[in-house]
């Protein structure tokens, strides 16, 4: 039996929550797992000011109730397991380098953000800049695997360094943008200005969608790579067709403004 | 505190007041000539103001309101700070917003209420040219002063904007007929370039229009980009964006071969789909041009202290705007942090409104959670943001009442002079008054607390 964390009542304000995550709780008693921090607004509370907690620390936390307010959840976390029940709140997994962490309904803003392993999945819908680099950062995610089920915001994966971002379903404007390394694959449809000034690495969409005018048509071809990834997906319980799996995809190359070392792939249909 | 100008004459109840400074556009003229007539608290000729300057100082009259308002009943302003103290003490995740209309002295003081109570500070930067601020931390800016621009440009690109408008006296003083040392001819030595979505009066005094489809800024930015670096553009672009090649390649020459060129942008840019990345555009292309020639970009701003207070807010926290000082420590997150995404997602549980009026132009979202918490509202006017406040205080006008620093929409700070005096405290003496007051409050919760842990403790 896991480490159960109920929430009593939903705060009247953001919580700042970096202390739920497995790393912070390991070889803790559920006394001291109680005493841990949290951020209510600008008041210090604890853990158990806002939870009942039950079971056993054995490396696997189970988040319960409506915790769409917390924030920060499983920051920094590198081993272990978290099951998050609901929907969570903004930066869950913020520079994660293992373990995992599974939303069961949608998250906020900043999924994953700069994380460099691990993966974190989300049963549901997320918002703006999934697995992205902070304002002003010049380097976003280095590693690890963010699979979201349902849509996600604008710009994900900017500033990506390596990794994999797979997206069930639709994606905002800007993804990939800044973009240094890493695939991102949509199953989707994209919006606007995909992979503007990335440099390398690779953006994979199921859907017909605009290129800027700094790409150019490279060739049309089938990816063996593609296939790892697309049955890796199916795995992990993405609705993985298999046209797409044999597919032939356009590769177009850029972005021209940068180094043009980047590559966007559309299926053809 | 109601200085009155240093650089005043007076006739009988006549006083001219020279080198007054309009606050009500971010192009803050410093060259106003008022004339007061004393005793009808009246300013009865602003000369060099335009349209808009002449509308601030010749309209201006000290309404007989209340001191201040407590759920909608008069009360004095000790009341009301101390109401306004208790709340803001009592909050979890208050925020501060505004602050374009005040000055800078008031608006430091704001950083250091919201740093105190461990709160977020945002100012109206987020709804108009933080996108701007957000794309200066990832690809930086070659910028000028206004005044650098008004003796050197000789090619002027307005984008997304309409001064004509918004700034009237922009073209006069700074970028189109001003006479500058390099540029005595004015209009002459300049080639003025329009480039927007549709036509407005600021067109006519451009040499060249270009008008681009609604939404199609950045591929055009692009494109001009990848030109400016001999770069491949797909010919699809003239369809996207409604311009042709050849007028494309005639801007990018015109940019290259220039001897010192300037892009203006405004909100047409920062605020359509695109935000911050056409910011980060704009700012790029004029970073790119310095390979040929001297190339600046710099924004337009609209409200009169606007830029006085990202650059308070800078450099009390270290970022201009959307500041979170929860967790002891600044934090700095646009769409995290900033003030109608707080409202719209219902996080902040108190607001101090400072001299600006969001309940006018906030989402309705936004605006129905601000009628949910407590507000606290300063301003001069009873705005809509007063009326749904628990506490609006009136406060005297700065630039007309109030002296103190304000800063131009490059950067340059401007001292304000006074021609009027008002009976009403000014924003600074207020915030002051909240500030002494929410931290004998924060002194006394965190007594009680001590002892309380203390009691428990030994129980
Ligand atoms: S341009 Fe702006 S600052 Fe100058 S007088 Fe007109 S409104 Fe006032």
């Amino acid at each position: 039996m896991s480490l159960r964390l109920n929430l009593k009542k939903k705060p009247d304000v953001p919580v700042e929550a970096d202390s739920i995550c497995p790393d912070k709780m390991e070889g803790l008693s559920l006394k001291d797992i109680s005493a841990l921090p949290l951020h209510h607004g600008n008041e210090q509370i604890t853990v158990g000011d806002l939870f009942s907690i039950t079971g056993k620390v054995n490396g696997e936390i189970c988040l319960e109730g409506d915790t769409s307010r917390f924030k920060m959840v499983g920051a920094s976390m590198s081993k272990g397991r978290l099951l998050i029940k609901g929907s969570i709140g903004q930066h869950v997994g913020v520079a994660m380098s293992g373990g995992e962490i599974i939303v069961g309904k949608n998250a906020d803003n900043w999924v994953g953000p700069e994380m460099s392993g691990g993966r974190i999945t989300v049963k549901g819908n997320a918002g703006h800049m999934v697995g992205c680099a902070y304002r002003g950062g010049q380097v976003g995610v280095t590693g690890g695997e963010i699979i979201i089920h349902g849509n996600a915001g604008n710009e994900a994966g900017n500033t990506m360094r390596d990794g994999l971002i797979a997206v069930g379903g639709s994606c905002g404007d800007f993804t990939g943008i800044n973009m240094l390394a890493g695939t991102i694959i949509v199953l989707g449809e994209m919006g606007w200005r995909t992979g503007a000034a990335m440099k390398r690495g690779t953006i994979i969409s199921m859907q017909d969608t605009e290129m800027l005018p700094t790409f150019t048509y490279a060739c049309s071809y089938r990816p063996d790579f593609l296939r790892l990834y697309l049955r890796h997906l199916r795995k992990l319980g993405l609705p993985i067709e298999d046209a797409w799996i044999s597919g032939c995809y356009h590769r177009w190359s850029g972005d021209s403004i940068e180094l043009n070392r980047g590559e966007v792939l559309i299926l053809d249909r | 505190m109601m200085r009155v100008a240093e650089k005043a004459k007076s006739e009988g109840n006549i006083k001219i007041v020279e080198d007054a400074t309009c606050t009500f556009c971010g192009c803050l003229c410093d060259d106003m000539v008022l004339t007061v007539d004393v005793d009808a608290k009246k300013i009865t000729k602003a000369k060099n103001a335009c349209v808009l300057g002449k509308a601030l100082f010749l309209n201006y009259e000290e309404e007989d309101r209340p001191f201040a308002l407590i759920g909608g009943k008069e009360a004095t302003t000790a009341e009301a700070v101390e109401e306004a103290a208790q709340i803001l003490a009592n909050a979890r995740f208050p925020i501060i917003y505004g602050m374009s209309d005040t000055t800078c002295e008031t608006q430091r003081k704001a950083v250091g209420l919201m740093d105190m109570l461990g709160g977020t500070i945002d100012s109206t930067t987020s709804v108009c040219h933080g996108p701007t601020g957000m794309a200066l931390q990832g690809v930086g800016e070659s910028t000028a002063t206004l005044g650098e621009i008004k003796n050197r440009a000789d090619l002027v690109i307005y984008w997304g904007g309409n001064p004509a408008e918004s700034l009237p006296r922009h073209f006069a003083r700074y970028a189109v007929t001003a006479k500058g040392m390099y540029t005595p001819n004015r209009k002459k030595d300049r080639t003025i370039v329009n480039i927007d979505v549709r036509h407005t009066k600021s067109v006519p005094v451009a040499d060249i229009f270009i008008q681009v489809k609604p939404g199609a800024d950045f591929e055009l930015l692009w494109a001009l980009r990848a030109l400016v670096k001999n770069r491949h553009v797909d010919p699809n672009i003239e369809k996207k964006t409604g311009v042709s090649m050849k007028t494309m390649k005639d801007l990018v020459e015109r940019m290259k071969n220039c001897r010192y060129g300037v892009l203006f942008f405004g909100m047409g840019l920062t605020m359509t789909r695109g935000r911050h990345f056409n910011s980060a555009a704009i700012l790029s292309l004029g970073s790119d041009l310095n390979e040929y020639t001297h190339f600046i970009a710099t924004p337009m701003r609209g409200h009169g202290n606007v830029t006085g207070a990202d650059t308070v807010v800078a450099w009390q926290t270290g970022y201009p705007f959307g500041v979170n000082f929860s967790r002891g420590y600044p934090k700095f997150n646009p769409g995290e942090f900033t003030a109608t995404d707080m409202f719209v997602r219902g996080d902040a549980d108190a607001g101090l409104i400072l001299a600006s009026d969001p309940g006018s132009n906030f989402t309705q979202a936004a605006v129905d959670h601000m009628k949910k918490i407590p507000m606290i509202v300063l301003d001069p006017k009873y705005t809509h943001t007063a009326k749904l406040a628990r506490v609006a205080f009136t406060t005297a006008h700065y630039g007309i009442n109030v002296p103190g620093t304000a800063y131009r929409s490059d950067g340059v700070p401007i001292e304000l002079r006074t021609c009027l005096d008002s009976k009403y405290p000014s924003d600074e003496e207020v915030i002051t008054a909240i500030y002494r007051r929410v931290e004998q409050l924060l002194i006394a919760k965190k007594r009680s607390k001590g002892a309380n842990n203390k009691r428990q403790k030994a129980a």
